[in-house]
């Protein structure tokens, strides 16, 4: 059974910080940013378009109940040029999705990794100027 | 009551421990004021005025807390992060010898990768007369590099872009989440994308990344026609002033100045100079946008460049399903057209 994983800190990951996921949009209006979780699922869903790649991943929690979370990464143009691809992440993988948690408790998070069964990690980290 | 030997005591401790008005009056006007820390430098407008109700400050076109006394002087300037977060540059100084030297430190509520540091001022150059044109070669790809800009986060809104702004709705009104363009005076200043410039006789045209928009820049003086509607990027005339190439973008389409929402009235006008660094590695910009619908005095924005022929412009594939499909599952399909008007 998936569990999820949620590791709420208060603060730190400023190395890895929003800021360095965020193109061109507010982070500050939709996300939390001292607040960050780890789910596991399985990816239903591939969006590799802009203004945002995003990918759905159904996750069950300790009572069963799957629950749908929608993850974003930064823009495909930018990912793109870190080798991060439209068939990096496909439809059925199973994979362990760590970033920062949403507003409001909706089930949205900000990517920061991505990592597969074999440990291979994909990192939506962008060390973007002003 | 004090006896008058108590009296003069008195009177000659204020004279002493009052900031002569002199050296205060020194402050006024502009100033080009340099950050430097261990991130890249950051440059600014800081404009100093006196008036009866006491000094107000402006960096970047926007207000900012003051405090002069004496030869000190402390300016706050509030400033958002890379995430939009609101955070403040705290600057601590003294006027010595026609120049302002001090530390400034950094306040916010949530702990901050923005570092401390030293700046400095010097009075701001009085406006040259255009020199000869000597244009440079601009043509390539330009990939953004990080500092210059203060990020400087509010503005001096008119009441009316304050009762606009107070009512924005950060994400649901931006335009690009619905894949909408934010217009040339957002898209210049991102961080994150490049643009190429193109050069062909008596034209530049920039090619942005983001949100694959074009932008022709006429340099031969190509009028605008009759009627040319108002767009998100404008009508662009250019010069060359010695070797820096500027642009005067008119008759910009009402939108918004960055995503925090400040707004942008139909009519709006842009002023950019653009230079290249010694090395001509380096492109360099600063943004002025006169809008007095919206605007008491121009916003500022600087950014720079560097030369990267390594790249290429990636295609701009947009798709707002994601922005409705979210609106739909939240239930708020009807919030968003009520608040069709914001659009317009």
């Amino acid at each position: 059974m998936l569990r999820i994983l949620l590791a709420v800190s208060a603060i730190g990951l400023l190395l890895c910080g929003p800021a360095s996921v965020v193109a061109h949009h507010s982070f500050a209006a939709e996300f939390l940013p001292d607040e960050t979780g780890t789910i596991s699922g399985v990816v239903t869903q591939v969006w590799f378009k802009n203004p945002h790649a995003r990918y759905y991943i159904e996750v069950s929690d300790d009572d069963g109940q799957v629950v749908t979370w929608d993850t974003r990464a930064n823009s495909p143009s930018l990912l793109v040029r870190k080798g991060w691809t439209k068939e990096s992440i496909k439809v059925g993988d199973q994979v362990t999705v760590h970033g920062y948690l949403g507003r409001d408790g909706r089930k949205l998070m900000s990517i920061i990794t991505v990592t597969f069964p074999d440990g291979t990690v994909l990192r939506d980290k962008q060390e973007e100027p002003n | 009551m004090f006896r008058p030997a108590h009296r003069y005591l008195i009177l000659l401790l204020a004279v002493i421990t009052t900031p002569s008005p002199s050296a205060e009056t020194g402050f006024a006007g502009d100033w080009m004021i340099e950050l430097h820390s261990a991130d890249a430098p950051i440059t600014g407008l800081l404009q100093l005025e006196k008036s009866a109700a006491g000094w107000q400050g402006y960096v970047e076109g926007g207000p900012v807390d003051v405090t002069i006394a004496g030869k000190a002087i402390e300016v706050r300037v509030d400033s958002r992060d890379l995430s939009g977060f609101v955070f403040y540059r705290v600057l601590r100084g003294t006027l010595d010898d026609g120049k302002l030297v001090g530390h400034f430190t950094i306040e916010r509520e949530r702990a901050s990768t923005e570092r401390e540091g030293t700046w400095t001022g010097v009075r701001k150059s009085p406006q040259q007369p255009i020199d000869d044109p000597q244009p440079v070669d601009l043509s390539g790809i330009w990939t953004p590099a990080r500092g210059v800009d203060f990020r400087k986060y509010s503005m001096d809104l008119t009441p009316q872009a304050e009762e606009w702004h107070g009512n924005y709705l950060m994400h649901y009104d931006q335009p690009n989440v619905r894949c909408a363009s934010v217009g040339i005076a957002a898209m210049v200043a991102w961080g994150a994308y490049p643009f190429e410039i193109l050069e062909t006789p008596g034209r530049l045209t920039f090619l942005y990344e983001v949100d694959s928009e074009v932008r022709r820049i006429y340099l031969d003086g190509t009028p605008q026609p009759e009627y040319y509607p108002p767009s998100d990027m404008g009508y662009s005339n250019a010069y060359w002033d010695g070797s820096e190439l500027v642009i005067e973008t008119v008759n910009l389409a009402a939108n918004v100045r960055d995503f925090r929402g400040e707004p942008i009235s139909d009519g709006a006008s842009m002023l950019e100079r653009y230079w290249l660094g010694d090395d001509g590695k380096t492109l360099n910009a600063v943004i002025e946008l006169h809008d007095p619908v919206n605007y008491r005095r121009p916003p500022i924005r600087r950014r720079m460049w560097t030369r990267n022929p390594e790249t290429r412009i990636y295609p701009y594939e947009c798709d707002p399903e994601s922005f409705y499909r979210q609106m739909y599952d939240e239930g708020r399909m009807d919030m968003y057209f009520e608040r069709a008007d914001r659009r317009n």
